[in-house]
């Protein structure tokens, strides 16, 4: 009963150990479900060539995007690219900006973002890229 | 000094002294068990973890080899673990997606957050 009991723990322990490596491995675009497929369409050229860490925190994306509104749909799917081509650093510094800025006051968080749709607009009407493609 | 050892007789003596041992002396002897006992007791409830690990696994009466390997496979246990638990700290660091979905559905376009 006790090497049984212990066999049973060990088994436990190293499938514990295993699993998440598993789960990081790099993910061939013809593996994904239909679903994940249709959320991360917009990379399907390039999905191969994306890092463990990045397929992963997508695939992560991809989950929640069933749940999304169409509208929200079609805004990650614009701006999908665009997030990929950033480097690490950069995208860990956007969360960390984007999380902070969620922390301001919202009457100054509308505020600020009134002034960006206002820079947007402007940018717009004088022809220059709203969202110039980060790289 | 031609006398041959015999166990037999060893023993019949030691059940006839016991039988002729005086009451005051029995008592003694009764509250020294009595003492005994209490004080294995008392070891037993003071560590429970060990309690239960007897009563699952038969450790209490294992050789001294099956007592080495319970301790290598408990100490092999332990390590998977904390590695297990190691890589799913960093699977859980790692899931940045709440913030990547709202960062990718907010109405501020992404280059605000963006260090050009």
């Amino acid at each position: 009963m006790r090497i049984r009991l212990l066999q049973y723990l060990a088994a436990f322990a190293v499938t514990m150990a295993l699993a998440p490596a598993a789960l990081a491995a790099v993910k061939p675009w013809a593996t994904l479900t239909p679903t994940q497929k249709e959320a991360l369409s917009p990379l399907a050229g390039q999905w191969d060539t994306l890092p463990e860490l990045q397929q992963h925190r997508l695939l992560g994306v991809a989950k929640k995007y069933p749940k999304l509104t169409p509208e929200q749909k079609e805004r990650v799917h614009k701006r999908l690219e665009a997030w990929s081509k950033l480097t690490p650093e950069q995208r860990d510094r956007a969360r960390e900006k984007y999380k902070a800025f969620k922390k301001v006051p919202p009457d100054t968080r509308e505020q600020v973002k009134e002034m960006v749709r206002q820079q947007e607009a402007e940018k717009a009407a004088s022809g220059v890229p709203a969202a110039p493609a980060p790289h | 000094m031609n006398r041959q050892f015999r166990p037999e007789a060893v023993k019949q003596m030691l059940n006839r002294s016991l039988s002729q041992l005086d009451e005051p002396t029995l008592a003694k002897l009764r509250e020294a068990r009595s003492q005994a006992l209490e004080c294995y007791q008392a070891q037993h409830a003071m560590n429970p973890a060990l309690a239960w690990i007897s009563a699952h696994t038969g450790w209490h009466s294992s050789s001294h080899h099956h007592k080495r390997h319970f301790w290598i496979a408990a100490v092999l246990l332990v390590a998977c673990l904390i590695t297990g638990i190691a890589y799913w700290q960093q699977a859980t660091d790692n899931d940045t997606s709440d913030v990547d979905i709202e960062i990718l559905t907010d109405d501020m376009p992404i280059h605000v957050y963006v260090d050009q």
